[in-house]
């Protein structure tokens, strides 16, 4: 027999005692959404079910315990630390759910200078682990643009990225070691090590799992030196982004590892005021950092590849050191953007995919294409288009940006008639010509219905670990696993 | 009626650090490096005059609206951006880039009060101050040199019975002032938390603004040669570096609660009690 919310509540508060167990309404009502459903919800609209509680656990023999009990009782649970998450991950859709938030978890454990490791727990904010860091000459290298609010257990669990992938790669390069709770409280820890060939790398069942496996609990990444004064920031404007991608993937090829490479659409770079240094063009821009002799030698071979092609006139360095200097959003930038959204009725999303050189640029022009021929508000887009930031030997993601004013229809239905076809078409387009339909935010709650697709034959290797670590489906239903008919 | 807007554009301050703050011989900084933004008083005062003119739709007297500004090419593409959301006309003023006009309210004023009067404008909007100069004072000199009346710190601009009629919200001293006006006028607006943000253009409105020319208008053109527009009342002679002097106080405390509390006892209430 299903607990009834009280039941739920109260058994709660006798494992983790009442102070970590909240049950105001609008606390939940926050906690029952992510920044998919952003519009609805500046205008006090909710519309998933509201949990049960909200559970801060003090330590990972909580977690075990409280995952325990919900696993034994089939109540879901959403496992939640910074609340950044962008593609209804953190939504609760089942009644009744209980959201566990690993915020109060926020130690950092050691930072071990010699084998060059730091380990945090799951709630410890990457922005603060960055500062301590960088104060003792270190980096994580991983910066999103969310850093300053987003936690490391979240980083971890949705397989971000940082803006200078290019060069330390994403989390998945940079976790070395992981402790994490499976929903019959089992605690494992994988422990820190370079390397080692003693079966699968265990990591990667629980890195990206996006709350749908396990619980992640503390992590350990790897830290580099830092070195700002050699960074040096290098652009160019260019007509198309066809040629765009071919320069990124020579830059690449010919093995350079700037930390950023990014290249803009003319209108995207819009929105970064990129017209008003080069109207109508796409931006292309690197950034080269590390050991001194590692930097120059990096800006200077990347400058010799551009320069072979006509047509790519220098962007003094300058304004893309300003502009990158501003790129991250704290606080108040989101108070300012929520501002905006209510105000102008107005709301830019993404969607951000991958795929090989071969095709990367036909799914650019083809997903833009269908968007202006299928997408029936067309009329509504104030913004449509795209950029590529994180490059690999192989191929490169692609950001697709629209912004659009949410014309005659309620808060609730904006996701319905703008967010989710838009994405969709994006999707569509993207798997149709061999990509990968989510490229760093994961996979969430609106792309489930692909998931299949997306894994093909691999899917069976996916549904296996489902089955094996949460057999009952009490974590986070509806993420990255398609909610089956009853 | 015909309504201009004149507006500014300056640099993004907020994204300069301490080190971008060096200054030339001639004190002048250098802020090309940085994104141009709308002045915020002039982007309110912009968006109010696009609801301004909705309201004017339905009335028999067609109603024209021109954005102005005095600047060099880097206004165009903000021009642009107007005529896309809805200006019929967008303007801009060229001067001689010799001139330093950043405190020089006189000059621009004279600029923007002799092509208004060349094109039979009969209502003229503006922010109260750019952010840069910091003059708050060429609403004023416009009004001025107009000989029309003029009212400061605007909040709200509406249609009042006929289409030379508008009632005018407007601050003063902490009240609210309600006024039904006759036009000509300069209104000045004023700038808060709640002034509106400008809208975004569609995508079709970008592409239909593109074919639309601007209209560039030099300061000789209005009469106005370098010797006339130079400021003689000031000339500025130093800048310095103002340091305000940062004050932090951690609040000590073992709980959340404890830290609130303190916070609460020793800075918030006496000012609630106010």
């Amino acid at each position: 027999m299903k607990l009834t919310r009280k039941e739920i509540v109260d058994q709660l508060k006798n494992i983790a005692g009442k102070d970590r167990v909240i049950t105001d309404e609008q606390v939940l009502k926050e906690n029952s959404h992510d920044r998919y459903k952003k519009f609805e919800t500046i205008f006090g609209v909710y519309t998933n079910p509201i949990p049960a509680a909200l559970v801060k656990p003090a330590d990972t023999k909580q977690v075990s315990s409280i995952l325990k009990f919900l696993n034994k009782n089939n109540i879901n649970c959403v496992a939640r630390t910074g609340g950044t998450a962008t593609e209804g991950g953190l939504e609760t859709i089942v009644e009744n759910s209980v959201v566990l938030d690993g915020s109060q978890m926020n130690q950092i454990i050691k930072i071990d200078e010699t084998n060059m490791l730091a380990t945090a727990q799951c709630g410890v904010n990457l922005g603060e682990l960055e500062d301590r860091l960088r104060k003792q000459g270190f980096t994580t290298g991983h910066s999103p643009q969310s850093q300053p609010l987003a936690n490391m257990g979240g980083l971890v669990a949705t397989r971000s990225i940082g803006q200078f992938s290019t060069l330390y790669g994403a989390i998945e390069d940079m976790v070395i070691g992981l402790e994490a709770v499976f929903p019959n409280g089992e605690i494992t820890r994988i422990k820190n090590v370079p390397r080692r060939a003693c079966g699968p790398d265990i990591r990667h069942v629980i890195i990206g799992n996006e709350g749908a496996l396990c619980y992640i609990t503390e992590v350990t990444v790897k830290i580099y030196k830092y070195f700002p004064e050699n960074n040096a920031f290098l652009a160019w404007a260019l007509d198309d982004m066809k040629t765009g991608f071919t320069i990124l993937r020579e830059v690449m090829v010919e093995g350079f590892r700037p930390s950023v490479a990014r290249l803009y659409d003319a209108e995207d770079g819009v929105q970064h005021s990129f017209d008003q240094f080069a109207e109508d063009k796409c931006v292309l821009m690197f950034m080269a950092e590390g050991n001194e002799h590692v930097a120059r030698a990096t800006a200077l071979g990347i400058a010799e590849v551009v320069e072979k092609y006509d047509g790519c006139r220098p962007i003094k360095a300058k304004i893309i050191e300003n502009w990158f200097n501003h790129l991250n959003w704290g606080p108040e930038k989101i108070t300012e953007e929520r501002e905006l959204i209510r105000k102008n009725l107005h709301i830019g999303f993404t969607t951000e995919v991958s795929a090989n050189w071969d095709c990367i640029n036909t799914i650019y022009e083809n997903a833009l294409k269908r968007i202006k021929a299928d997408f029936p508000h067309i009329d509504d887009l104030t913004m449509l288009g795209g950029h590529s930031s994180h490059s690999y030997q192989t191929g490169t993601n692609l950001y697709f940006v629209y912004d659009y004013d949410v014309v005659d229809c309620k808060p609730e239905q904006e996701i319905n008639k703008y967010h989710i076809p838009l994405n969709a078409l994006i999707v569509e387009e993207t798997l149709k010509a061999g990509g990968s339909m989510a490229h760093h935010h994961g996979i969430g709650k609106y792309r489930t219905q692909w998931t299949r697709q997306e894994h093909g034959s691999a899917y069976y290797i996916l549904k296996g670990l489902k089955d094996q670590f949460d057999p009952n489906g009490i974590m986070n239903t509806g993420t990255i696993y398609p909610v089956e008919p009853e | 009626m015909k309504i201009a807007v004149c507006f500014k554009i300056i640099a993004d301050y907020d994204r300069m650090s301490e080190k971008d703050w060096e200054w030339d011989d001639r004190h002048f900084i250098d802020i090309s490096f940085v994104r141009h933004i709308f002045n915020c008083f002039d982007e309110s005062a912009l968006e109010m005059t696009l609801k301004l003119s909705k309201q004017l739709e339905n009335l028999p007297d067609p109603c024209e609206l021109t954005a102005l500004t005095v600047d060099d090419e880097q206004g165009d593409l903000f021009l642009k951006h107007l005529i896309a959301i809805g200006f019929d006309h967008g303007v801009r003023i060229q001067c001689d880039g010799r001139l330093d006009m950043r405190f020089n309210s006189h000059g621009i004023s004279n600029l923007i009060s002799r092509y208004i009067r060349q094109e039979g404008q009969t209502l003229v909007i503006l922010g109260y101050q750019g952010g840069d100069g910091d003059n708050g004072q060429t609403g004023f000199l416009v009004a001025e040199h107009l000989g029309w009346p003029c009212i400061r710190e605007v909040i709200e601009v509406t249609v009042a019975e006929s289409s030379d009629l508008l009632k005018v919200k407007s601050r003063i001293d902490g009240a609210t002032l309600v006024q039904r006006v006759k036009l000509p006028m300069v209104l000045i607006m004023g700038h808060s938390l709640d002034s509106p943000y400008l809208r975004v253009p569609t995508l079709k409105q970008k592409l239909n603004a593109k074919k639309k020319p601007l209209t560039i208008v030099s300061s000789t053109e209005l009469g106005l040669d370098n010797d006339a527009l130079h400021s003689k009342d000031k000339t500025l002679m130093d800048l310095h570096r103002h340091n305000p002097g940062k004050s932090c106080v951690f609040l000590e405390g073992k709980t959340a609660q404890e830290q609130a509390k303190k916070l609460y006892d020793k800075y918030l209430k006496q000012r609630l009690s106010l």
